[in-house]
């Protein structure tokens, strides 16, 4: 199967689960407790009015025609007004989707730069400190739920610099810390665009230092879990691959082992790690809204969970689906990516 | 149903490593905490007032205070500092840190066990069927995992609470009930919808992992000479296939479990928990007092990563001894 045709089947796979999402969010939505056009009006609405934005929204049609007309509106991208703001959603969700990705690709970057080579270590010193360190680290790090992370380091970092705790506030742009490294509790400073803007502009630096301070507490806090568990994933992959016959053969050869090491061991193990982060988008989104909350990050977390709390249903099923598109989309770019990988690998 | 080998696995690598009898230890402490959580508990976890006779709520050891008082017309700075009527500390409200630490130990492991209960009852069968017979619905299930799989745990648990609702069901507390723990609150509020949400987000992975087990066991030669003997299909799944199933589907039990407990601890930290003793919904509040009063926080934090860590190094042993492989054992909330 040619790779042109590869991608076209994931692609109509994807539209598939696309379509089953859609379809979860709807019924979700309709069997909710709570009457959308009251939502939308608040408590103090007449009866006269409710019944008129009923109608208007179609509220009165059978269910089934609620669907089809809702997956019309999807359909030409138009994911309606939220109930709270009466902005539209899809501004709503796209504005917020810099902050998030930013947070996720920081999180990403700082797991793997940790993991695979405290992975690598681990494995080729077995029974070394190193290694017993590197195991106790990734399964606290798979147990340490990540909202209370983000509490403990900002706590730390405080103590750290030697600031009474009484001066930090959780969520607010107040620096913990003094001088270059003083690093904010919450928000977000400016969005990474406009940081490199300014730099090429101005030759100025200052905005990409700031976006640096206000990305490193939360960026931590998210991609811990995954630093373990990508540590854990490389550390039993290397041992596994250490033991193939292929490695004693080629350092019987002369080859040196730090080459076979890192150019063929590592190169295998990698295959696996790579279809696992496909896999765990969704925790990392997952863990997103939990970071976005602690740290007060202008993402689309922190907006679904202020959606939830008013139950704005359109605003949440838009964040919502843009998330499983996100994954979908995530997970057949690291399908491709495995045959590239691995060229044993065929494509079926 | 458990295999000698499987035994032997077991005991060998429990003997190897320190971890897992660490794990095992851990556990069973924590059980019995919660277990006894009445007897043990020195204070209503939910009473109220536990504060210092100078205004604020007390610390643990090391972390006393100082705060402002006026009195006689004057403003001065008081002192205020830990009691062993509290080990712990109070919290915002006053109540014994100590006290709501066991208690949480209870919504913890209640929800996961019961959670992981329900997901494997709704998962395990869905899975063995559309692995033993194949065809229309083992392609339905294959396609209904594609689309749980693309919802977050957590996102779809958030959403799933947005119908379901949070309340708790209260049952009566078995050991306050027998008189052996009098001024102790006399029913226990088990988050039920959360445990049903919970359950919903995860059996999925159970699903899969008995869809795998059966597709594999299906044509081995006993299975067939069952059918030859003209044997139902229901009584091949129960007395063959669900038996020999079970090992992979018990690594997994372990691992759920402890995503079950950090998504149980999310939730409850977002304001959607079921009661104010879960652990998460602790942090939650003391995060606003995280400058001044980071116990409260501190604490409950603490028991949700020991919980976690015990469960998942008896899972990592589960794992070494019985089979390496296992999908969906690396996945987290």
């Amino acid at each position: 199967m040619s790779m042109a045709k590869f991608l076209l089947r994931r692609t109509l796979q994807g539209v598939f689960v696309i379509w089953g999402v859609v379809t979860v969010l709807f019924g979700l939505r309709a069997v909710s407790p709570g009457d959308p056009a009251t939502l939308m009006l608040g408590q103090g609405a007449t009866q006269e009015l409710i019944e008129q934005v009923r109608e208007a929204e179609g509220l009165n049609e059978p269910i089934h025609v609620q669907y089809g007309d809702y997956l019309g509106d999807l359909i030409v991208g138009d994911l309606g007004y939220s109930w709270q703001s009466e902005r539209e959603v899809e501004l709503m969700v796209i504005e917020r989707i810099p902050a998030t990705i930013e947070l996720a690709v920081a999180a990403t970057v700082i797991a793997l730069l940790i993991a695979v080579p405290l992975g690598v270590v681990s494995a080729t010193r077995r029974g070394s400190p190193s290694d017993y360190s590197a195991t106790l680290f990734s399964l606290l790090g798979i147990s340490t739920p990540n909202f209370w992370l983000g509490l403990m380091l900002i706590l730390l970092v405080g103590v750290w610099y030697g600031i009474p705790y009484p001066t930090i506030t959780p969520g607010s742009s107040f620096p913990v810390g003094i001088g270059l490294i003083d690093l904010p509790t919450g928000r977000r400073g400016a969005g990474f665009g406009e940081a490199v803007m300014a730099l090429l502009r101005d030759g100025s630096v200052d905005q990409l230092g700031l976006w640096v301070k206000h990305i490193t507490l939360p960026a931590i806090t998210l991609g811990t879990y995954f630093t373990a568990l990508i540590t854990r994933l490389t550390r039993s992959g290397m041992i596994d691959e250490l033991g193939k016959p292929y490695v004693t053969a080629t350092e019987a050869k002369g080859l040196p082992g730090v080459l076979v090491r890192y150019k063929h061991v590592l190169r295998n193990t990698m295959i696996p790690i790579v279809t696992v982060l496909g896999l765990q988008m969704g925790t990392l989104m997952g863990g997103a809204v939990i970071t976005e909350t602690v740290f007060n990050w202008p993402g689309i977390g922190l907006r679904l969970i202020s959606a939830l709390g008013v139950r704005d249903w359109p605003l949440m099923q838009g964040i919502i689906l843009f998330i499983a598109i996100m994954f979908v989309v995530i997970n057949i770019v690291v399908d491709a990516l495995y045959t590239y990988l691995d060229p044993q690998v065929t494509i079926e | 149903m458990i295999s000698d080998r499987v035994k032997s696995n077991l005991k060998r690598t429990f003997g190897e490593s320190l971890l897992p009898k660490l794990g095992l230890v851990l556990l069973v402490v924590i059980l019995v905490m919660a277990a006894f959580a009445p007897v043990l508990a020195t204070h209503d976890p939910t009473r109220t007032g536990y504060f210092h006779e100078n205004g604020g709520p007390y610390p643990p050891p090391g972390f006393d205070y100082t705060t402002t008082v006026a009195a006689d017309g004057e403003i001065g700075e008081v002192q205020i500092t830990s009691t062993s009527e509290h080990l712990l500390g109070t919290n915002t409200v006053g109540q014994d840190v100590y006290s709501r630490f066991l208690y949480g130990a209870r919504v913890s492991l209640l929800v996961s066990l019961f959670g992981v209960t329900l997901a494997s009852l709704i998962g395990v069968p869905f899975g063995l069927i559309a692995g033993y017979y194949g065809g229309r619905i083992d392609d339905g299930l294959m396609r209904l995992a594609d689309v749980m799989l693309a919802f977050p745990a957590l996102v779809l648990a958030l959403a799933l609470i947005g119908v379901f609702g949070s309340q708790p069901i209260r049952v009566p507390d078995p050991i306050v009930a027998a008189g052996l723990a009098p001024g102790m609150p006399p029913s226990i509020p088990i988050p039920g919808s959360v445990t049903i949400v919970v359950a919903l987000v995860t059996w999925v992975w159970f699903a899969r992992v008995a869809r795998g087990e059966a597709l594999s066991i299906r044509n081995e030669a006993y299975i067939k000479a069952a059918k030859s003997f003209g044997t139902a299909d229901w009584r091949i799944l129960l007395k063959h296939v669900l038996p020999n199933s079970l090992t992979p589907i018990i690594v997994l039990a372990t691992i759920q479990m402890a995503i079950i407990i950090l998504i149980e601890a999310s939730l409850a930290y977002l304001g959607f928990s079921g009661t104010t003793l879960s652990w998460g919904y602790e942090i939650e509040t003391g995060q606003d007092v995280l400058r001044t009063r980071p116990w409260v926080a501190m604490v409950p934090g603490i028991g949700i990563v020991l919980v976690v860590v015990s469960v998942n190094l008896l899972g990592d042993w589960f794992r070494d001894a019985l089979d390496p492989n296992i999908e969906g054992s690396e996945r987290g909330a």
